[in-house]
């Protein structure tokens, strides 16, 4: 592993079971991403983007191939001991928001802190909402708010426990121009104030290019850096 | 995507499925049952049909049967004296003929106290088959002659059973059995004689009731059918638990297959939501989409009822076969039946569930598929529960054969789901209070199950009238059979003492005392004859009812008491008090009212001897006749009849071993006569033992779909728990943190589930066995536990079972369906 690589895939293929026969969505794909860098993987739709970021979280198992996330071989541990390793040092934003609809926006911003063992995680959780510019809805469950608001509320859960890397998903794809812009902002914001480690996959390159460096993905393999 | 469609569709047919195989197979089986223990009731009456009438049978009834090929016997009963030497004795004599009993068994001995058997044929010309007790009266023996009129008969067996004996537990004298061929050489039956000519029948059903209309349209004077269903009392009693216990048993099935088919109409409807909102974005009008549904709905219902139907039969069919000699011979043919009903409750109830959400998704904005939020079905709609409640009322009603169970059922059931709703949510919104003095784990199912409200008690409604159903039908129904089995104590009296006489009571108590056995309860009888009921004389002929022209043929035996005892009812009026117990006042047992039309404050006059008393009615009772014990259609009160000409009766228990201590009873007082009911109360005893154990297979299958509507409802809410997972599985949760999440939610959801639904079967039962089947029940405490304690486990173990798979499943691959 390099020196300072925090995440680290090595020789990544991901093939899937369809009608049609073995499907191969990343072939042979090695990449590494330092501390503290911003990185973007951008490809059109279908060209294995979502699967990579899957992987590099380990929330996925490659069918070949090892991801070696923050010093752990994640090949060589199970579901549980994977979940150990994200749980406090990994945040999360998905395209779709992923928020608990059972749970209130502040129950759902607590629910990392909590899980990580944290003493005095209402006050964490509101005070991540409030940075956020969610202060008034603390209170409102998923379906009560904007799609915009949703994002605001997982961005707020993602970076609750101030993790070292940040897996972001599409995070404007559900949302207007607008709204998406200042989404972004708000996420650059918070990863700048808190020193993380961000692998950002999506399609749009004027995203793509706030980032340190971007990588290209097509039809499955890595075409390479892009400038 | 269309994947998980056809996945939900096929949840949606499973639950069809096996609502209705559940619905089908209970009800199959229970109506094979049912026709076979009506077919036991048959043995009770030695037929499936008896043509009771005070002449001899008409030849024209007899060409009638022949051409339908029904099969037929006649038997001749009247009363005469037997003499042996100087001994003398009253006899019920039974002329039969050959063939007789059509059904059931006659049990014959070599002597007394041997062995019995079944016998081959009636009695031999020239011979006769006695009751036991008719031997120690005449002081003879089998082998020896007596006498019947002008003919001399060799007493050839002692008669142990007689099927169709079991209304005469009142009939005054041993039987005397000789064959019909010797009857008109005993020189007894003249014309005008006092005789009882019966014309038993046996054969098909449908023949046999081609000859009852045949029968019923001649409107022969003084002719009375007779059948299983008006049978003797005490079986009728029997037979009627039995029914009711059955009809009970496919009517819970029923609300239980209402239930399941509920919870997936609905999971269906909410699942199509977007396909409906995509619909209507590229075009489709609401006619259309309606169109679609409805089309869907009949396919799906149509499809999962055939499979249900398929598999209710497979499951009955495989159950007469593992549980042989269930009832005596075999078991007839399922009919289709309760496949066309099982077929029609399918498609109506999905329908009735599915059409006012159909209708609804009719509405559903095509901006929903930019704004999902958008469209989402209410958790409540009135008309939902309006249209489910009327079709399953309709069917209830249709399937129901006894309208006031199907009441009772239907009524219950109503109360029940409101109150166990309404307990559900407030107890809902109870513990969503406490979720923050929980851990994130509790927290979070506690959550879940708040934030779901709505479905949470929509759920907990359909585990509570699941885990009622088994309640009701396991532990509640054991009390139930227990109560009614008690109906019949071991020492339930098996011997009648009638004709004692006033100067003997002293005496005979003394007797007891020697012999030790309790003291006995005896009961006065004076014989008197209704002449009028208020003041307008009575004759036979004025009824129509059988019974009544019977009642006012015969002298009637009224008794007097004190106080009520315990096997009568007071249903109208009420009791005597101190100061009225020389007034003339009557009680009367509420079938002989009906019979004679008679109502509270009616006045009949009586002949006793030859005196005339009039005597108003005060109250109405019912009477549990099982209790085998001296009970009266008419009570007065205890100094009316002061000074009238009385006899004595008593009931007591003697066990068989020391039957011989009442033969010298016999002995001592030999006016007194002893009527043995023993083998009758056998013959009670096996008849309900048989439709207990029916019944214990009968409640299985219901258990079972008590069962899968649990399941159903633990299903319902799959799909959300499979993000949820995978979201906390996201964020870090450890498997330990998941199964303690999860595991609180169903606890939580077990305990208020089981709660609720323990608390209404014991309402429920105790309901049931109150006022419908009038037994004792007596509320357990530990059904309660029973209860909760099932319904965690149960509901705990389906969902860790349902949700185990997907703590296994990268979290990645839910996401993304998603």
């Amino acid at each position: 592993m390099t020196p300072d690589a925090i995440v680290q895939a090595e020789a990544l293929t991901k093939q899937v079971q369809s009608p049609e026969g073995m499907l191969t969505i990343l072939n042979d794909v090695s990449m590494s991403v330092r501390r503290g860098e911003t990185l973007a993987v951008v490809g059109v739709s279908g060209s294995g983007k979502s699967t990579l970021l899957g992987l590099l979280a380990g929330l996925d198992v490659p069918t070949a191939g090892r991801v070696i996330l923050n010093g752990t071989d994640l090949s060589q541990v199970n579901e549980d001991e994977r979940a150990r390793v994200r749980a406090g040092r990994i945040g999360f934003v998905f395209q779709n928001f992923q928020l608990l609809p059972s749970l209130t926006a502040i129950e759902n911003v607590m629910l990392p802190l909590e899980l990580t063992g944290c003493p005095l995680p209402e006050k964490e959780a509101r005070a991540g909402l409030t940075r956020v510019g969610l202060a008034d809805r603390i209170a409102h469950y998923p379906s009560q708010l904007s799609g915009g608001e949703q994002q605001r509320v997982a961005i707020a859960r993602a970076f609750a426990t101030n993790p070292q890397i940040l897996f972001a998903d599409e995070p404007t794809g559900n949302l207007d121009e607008k709204t998406g812009g200042r989404i972004i902002d708000l996420l650059f914001d918070l990863n700048r104030e808190r020193d993380t480690t961000l692998i950002l996959v999506t399609h749009d390159r004027a995203i793509g290019i706030r980032c340190d460096r971007r990588l290209e993905l097509s039809a499955g393999r890595l075409l390479g850096a892009l400038n | 995507m269309r994947q998980r469609r056809a996945g939900d569709l096929k949840v949606v047919i499973a639950a069809l499925a096996v609502a209705v195989a559940a619905l089908v197979s209970v009800m199959t089986f229970a109506d094979r049952l049912q026709r076979a223990l009506k077919f036991q009731g048959s043995e009770l009456l030695a037929a499936d049909l008896v043509v009771r009438s005070h002449d001899p049978s008409k030849s024209e009834w007899t060409a009638e049967i022949s051409r339908l090929g029904l099969q037929s016997a006649r038997t001749v009963n009247f009363r005469s004296v037997v003499m042996r030497g100087e001994d003398s004795q009253l006899a019920e004599v039974k002329a039969v003929e050959e063939g007789y009993p059509l059904r059931g068994r006659l049990r014959v001995a070599a002597d007394i106290n041997l062995e019995d058997a079944p016998a081959t044929g009636i009695p031999p010309v020239g011979t006769v088959w006695v009751d036991g007790q008719l031997i120690v009266l005449l002081n003879t023996a089998v082998g020896e002659r007596v006498n019947l009129g002008s003919q001399q008969f060799v007493i050839d067996k002692v008669i142990t059973l007689e099927p169709d004996r079991g209304g005469a537990v009142f009939a005054i004298a041993p039987r005397l059995m000789l064959n019909i061929a010797d009857l008109s050489s005993t020189g007894l039956i003249q014309p005008g004689s006092l005789a009882s000519y019966r014309l038993l029948i046996a054969g098909d059903v449908s023949l046999i009731n081609t000859f009852r209309d045949w029968m019923r349209k001649r409107e022969e004077v003084g002719v009375v059918l007779q059948d299983a269903s008006n049978a003797q009392p005490r079986f009728r009693t029997a037979l009627d638990k039995g029914e009711q216990f059955l009809g009970l048993a496919t009517l819970v099935s029923m609300l239980l297959a209402g239930v399941a088919i509920a919870r997936a109409a609905r999971n269906y409807a909410q699942r199509h939501l977007d396909t409906v909102a995509l619909m209507r974005c590229v075009g489709a009008t609401q006619r259309k989409i309606l169109e679609v549904f409805t089309i869907q709905i009949l396919v799906l219902g149509t499809v999962g009822s055939i499979i249900g139907c398929t598999v209710g039969y497979a499951a009955q069919q495989v159950f007469v076969y593992l549980i042989p000699g269930l009832v005596a011979g075999d078991l007839p043919w399922p009919s289709l039946m309760p496949a066309v009903i099982g077929l029609a409750a399918g498609v109506i109830t999905l329908v009735g569930f599915a059409a006012p959400i159909i209708l609804r998704l009719r509405g559903v904005p095509p901006l929903r598929v930019l704004r999902r939020e958008l469209g989402a079905l209410p958790n409540h709609i009135a008309a939902v529960y309006i249209t489910a409640m009327l079709t399953l009322a309709a069917l209830v009603f249709w399937v129901g054969r006894d309208l006031m169970l199907a009441s009772y059922v239907l009524g219950g059931s109503l109360t029940t789901i409101i109150l166990l709703a309404t307990l559900s949510y407030l107890l809902i919104q109870l513990v969503s209070r406490m979720r923050w003095g929980v851990g994130v784990t509790w927290r979070f199912g506690i959550a879940a199950l708040a934030r779901r409200a709505g479905s949470s008690t929509g759920q907990i409604v359909a585990i509570g009238i699941g885990v009622m159903a088994i309640l009701l039908l396991t532990l509640v129904r054991t009390d139930l059979l227990q109560a009614w089995r008690t109906n019949l104590p071991p020492e339930t009296p098996n011997h009648f003492l009638i004709n004692i006489q006033p100067g003997q009571l002293t005496d005979i108590e003394g007797f007891f005392r020697e012999q030790q056995w309790p003291k006995p309860h005896l009961r006065p009888i004076v014989r008197a004859r209704l002449i009028a009921i208020n003041d307008k004389s009575v004759r036979p002929q004025d009824f129509q009812d059988p019974f009544a022209q019977r009642v006012i043929q015969r002298a009637a035996n009224l008794s007097w008491m004190e106080s009520l005892q315990s096997d009568n009812k007071l249903v109208a009026g009420s009791w005597w008090r101190v100061q009225e117990r020389a007034l003339p006042l009557v009680s009367v047992e509420q079938q002989y009212a009906e019979a004679l039309e008679l109502k509270l404050g009616d006045r009949l006059k009586y002949q006793i001897a030859d005196q005339e008393i009039t005597v108003t009615i005060s109250n109405l009772r019912t009477v549990a006749w099982d209790s085998f014990r001296p009970n009266f259609f008419l009570l007065v009160p205890p100094a009316l009849l002061n000074g009238y000409p009385a006899s004595y009766i008593t009931s007591l228990y003697v066990p068989r071993s020391r039957a011989h201590h009442l033969s010298a009873l016999i002995k001592k007082f030999p006016n007194v006569t002893n009527i043995d009911v023993d083998a009758l109360l056998q013959q009670v005893r096996r008849l309900i033992d048989r439709v207990n154990s029916v019944l214990e297979y009968i409640f299985l299958f219901t258990v079972l779909a008590g069962i899968v509507v649990l399941y159903a409802a633990i299903q319902t809410t799959q799909g959300e728990r499979r993000q949820e997972v995978a979201i906390l599985r996201t964020l870090g949760a450890t498997r330990r943190q998941l199964f303690i999440g999860m595991v609180s939610e169903f606890v939580v959801m077990g305990v208020l589930a089981g709660g609720v639904g323990a608390l209404a079967a014991m309402m429920t039962g105790y309901a049931i066995s109150e006022y419908l089947l009038s037994i004792p029940y007596r509320l357990h405490i530990s059904t309660w536990l029973v209860g909760v304690g099932a319904a965690v486990t149960i509901v705990t173990a389906a969902g860790i079972l349902g949700t185990y798979r997907l703590w296994r499943t990268p979290p990645w691959h839910i996401l993304r369906e998603n």
